[in-house]
């Protein structure tokens, strides 16, 4: 269970988070929805131990991040890019992740396999595509088989395959019971695998609800978007 | 400390190397620093080849590239922090390790792994190097002297090292990490010494002179400020001292 509670989050004099609050729970997909700037980065940064709160708090599973005995096990994490250096191979720098948990190496090559990067995983990183990037980002995330995942833009970069697979993917997740929080701007993608919605606009949360919830009298969870982002923000669904 | 915890450094200690030994930069650095030191040492030697025999020392020329050397090892502590801000590694780092103290002093022991057995051979290799040379026309040293002054020169070296990345870590850009540590020990350093002569005692105490007593062997030509001693104790508190400022700030700021 992911817990954000009051996030507020100043830098300089600018307010990027005001006040954002939701959860994301066991067994479902919460996908987290916001124009470019809205704040969605920052929560996830904020949630993943990365930067600091100005106040509130953001807890997995009672803990803030840093408290977690062992977190690669517990929450597996993908945010923009590789993250990995572009000088060193996939296979090394999951390797040094396996390393620092203890897990074996042949865990390396099962989540290499399952993100289909086996083949390119002697290259350089820096060599990548966008979507082999995103696949190795993936992998870093699914290395420690960890029943939390957040990931931020997971089908950015996906070939149509690897959408497919990762919808799929994330379905299977939350039915064993995991919990899974993703954003995205890919309205059509994302009304495709979420069962619950967070929509954040200028740092505050202006949906909170099921998929219905939020999609409402709308059509699409696209239409709603654009409903609540642009004419009525600051109302909180 | 429980079983569980000793695990847990070392399981660290092992990534945090893993990632040293599978950055090529890394091994670029140590490869072109230790193919210089011997085209310096060689330079250094054929220019002792040419005075008078029996006026210099296998030590004194063999290290005499040290100035220079000390670049490669700045170069390799910077890469060594800098390195976690390309690609975004510091999100991978401190999701997998949140620990942001203990990781980045375990980056440090690592380093300091690697660069002891690196410096050592890079500072013998030249001394070797002047030592087959020239072991018919210089004062050849006392083993012991040799010995000594060597592991004098690994521990300048590697403190050299760990400072530079400390700095990198301050600054956590490559360029500005560079330019400010070339910068003070190529120029600002050098320079202050000379035109600023009323401080120079006072520079005895910085990192770069107080190292320098950690491999010169005392001599009766200058005055020796600091003992052998003094000077690795003044060069490690510096070490120290920037290692805890990294250690504050990178546990303080945003990733």
């Amino acid at each position: 269970m992911l817990t954000i509670n009051n996030l507020v989050k100043h830098r300089g004099t600018q307010e990027i988070l005001s006040g954002i609050s939701f959860k994301a729970r066991p067994g479902r997909v919460t996908g987290f929805l916001g124009p470019n700037g809205a704040g969605k980065s920052s929560t996830l940064r904020i949630l993943l131990g990365l930067d600091r709160a100005t106040s509130g708090s953001a807890l997995i599973n009672g803990k803030p991040f840093a408290e977690l005995h062992n977190p690669l096990l517990t929450v597996g994490t993908a945010l923009d890019g590789s993250g990995a250096h572009r000088m060193r191979t996939g296979r090394a720098h999951l390797r040094w992740m396996a390393r620092a948990v203890g897990l074996p190496r042949s865990r390396v090559e099962e989540v290499l396999e399952l993100v289909g990067l086996t083949n390119a995983a002697g290259k350089r990183v820096g060599s990548y595509s966008l979507g082999m990037g995103k696949r190795l980002g993936m992998a870093a995330a699914l290395l420690g088989d960890p029943e939390i995942l957040v990931l931020d833009e997971p089908v950015n970069g996906l070939d149509p395959e690897g959408i497919r697979w990762i919808r799929t993917f994330l379905r299977e997740r939350a039915a064993s019971g995991n919990t899974v929080l993703l954003s995205s701007h890919l309205m059509g993608e994302l009304a495709e695998t979420v069962d619950d919605v967070v929509i954040i606009n200028h740092g505050k949360v202006v949906a909170d609800g099921t998929l219905e919830e939020v999609t409402g009298n709308h059509f699409t969870l696209e239409e709603a978007f654009f409903a609540l982002t642009s004419e009525h923000a600051g109302d909180t669904v | 400390m429980s079983v569980s915890s000793s695990r847990k450094i070392t399981q660290i200690l092992g990534a945090e190397l893993g990632k040293l030994v599978t950055l090529p930069l890394i091994w670029l650095a140590l490869m072109w620093t230790f193919i210089l030191n011997l085209v310096l040492a060689a330079a250094f030697t054929s220019v002792g080849l040419q005075g008078a025999a029996g006026t210099q020392s296998v030590l004194n020329i063999g290290l005499a590239s040290m100035g220079y050397l000390q670049a490669g090892f700045i170069i390799l502590g910077i890469l060594a922090t800098c390195s976690e801000y390309t690609g975004g590694q510091i999100r991978t780092t401190l999701t997998t390790i949140p620990w942001r103290g203990f990781q980045l002093s375990t980056k440090h022991l690592a380093l300091a792994i690697i660069t002891i057995p690196a410096a050592f051979i890079i500072a013998t290799s030249g001394v070797l190097y002047t030592f087959f040379m020239m072991r018919d026309t210089a004062v050849v040293n006392e083993i012991d002297t040799m010995i000594q002054t060597l592991v004098g020169a690994t521990g300048y070296l590697t403190l050299t090292t760990l400072l530079s990345a400390a700095i990198g870590a301050l600054l956590r850009r490559t360029t500005p990490a560079l330019v400010v540590l070339l910068g003070y020990y190529f120029i600002v350093s050098p320079l202050t010494r000379v035109f600023l002569p009323s401080i120079k005692n006072y520079l005895n105490y910085f990192p770069d002179t107080a190292g320098y007593y950690m491999y010169m062997p005392p001599s009766s030509d200058e005055i020796n400020v600091l003992t052998p001693m003094q000077g690795t104790g003044f060069s490690m508190l510096w070490t120290l001292i920037f290692i805890t400022v990294a250690i504050v700030f990178y546990r303080k700021r945003d990733a």
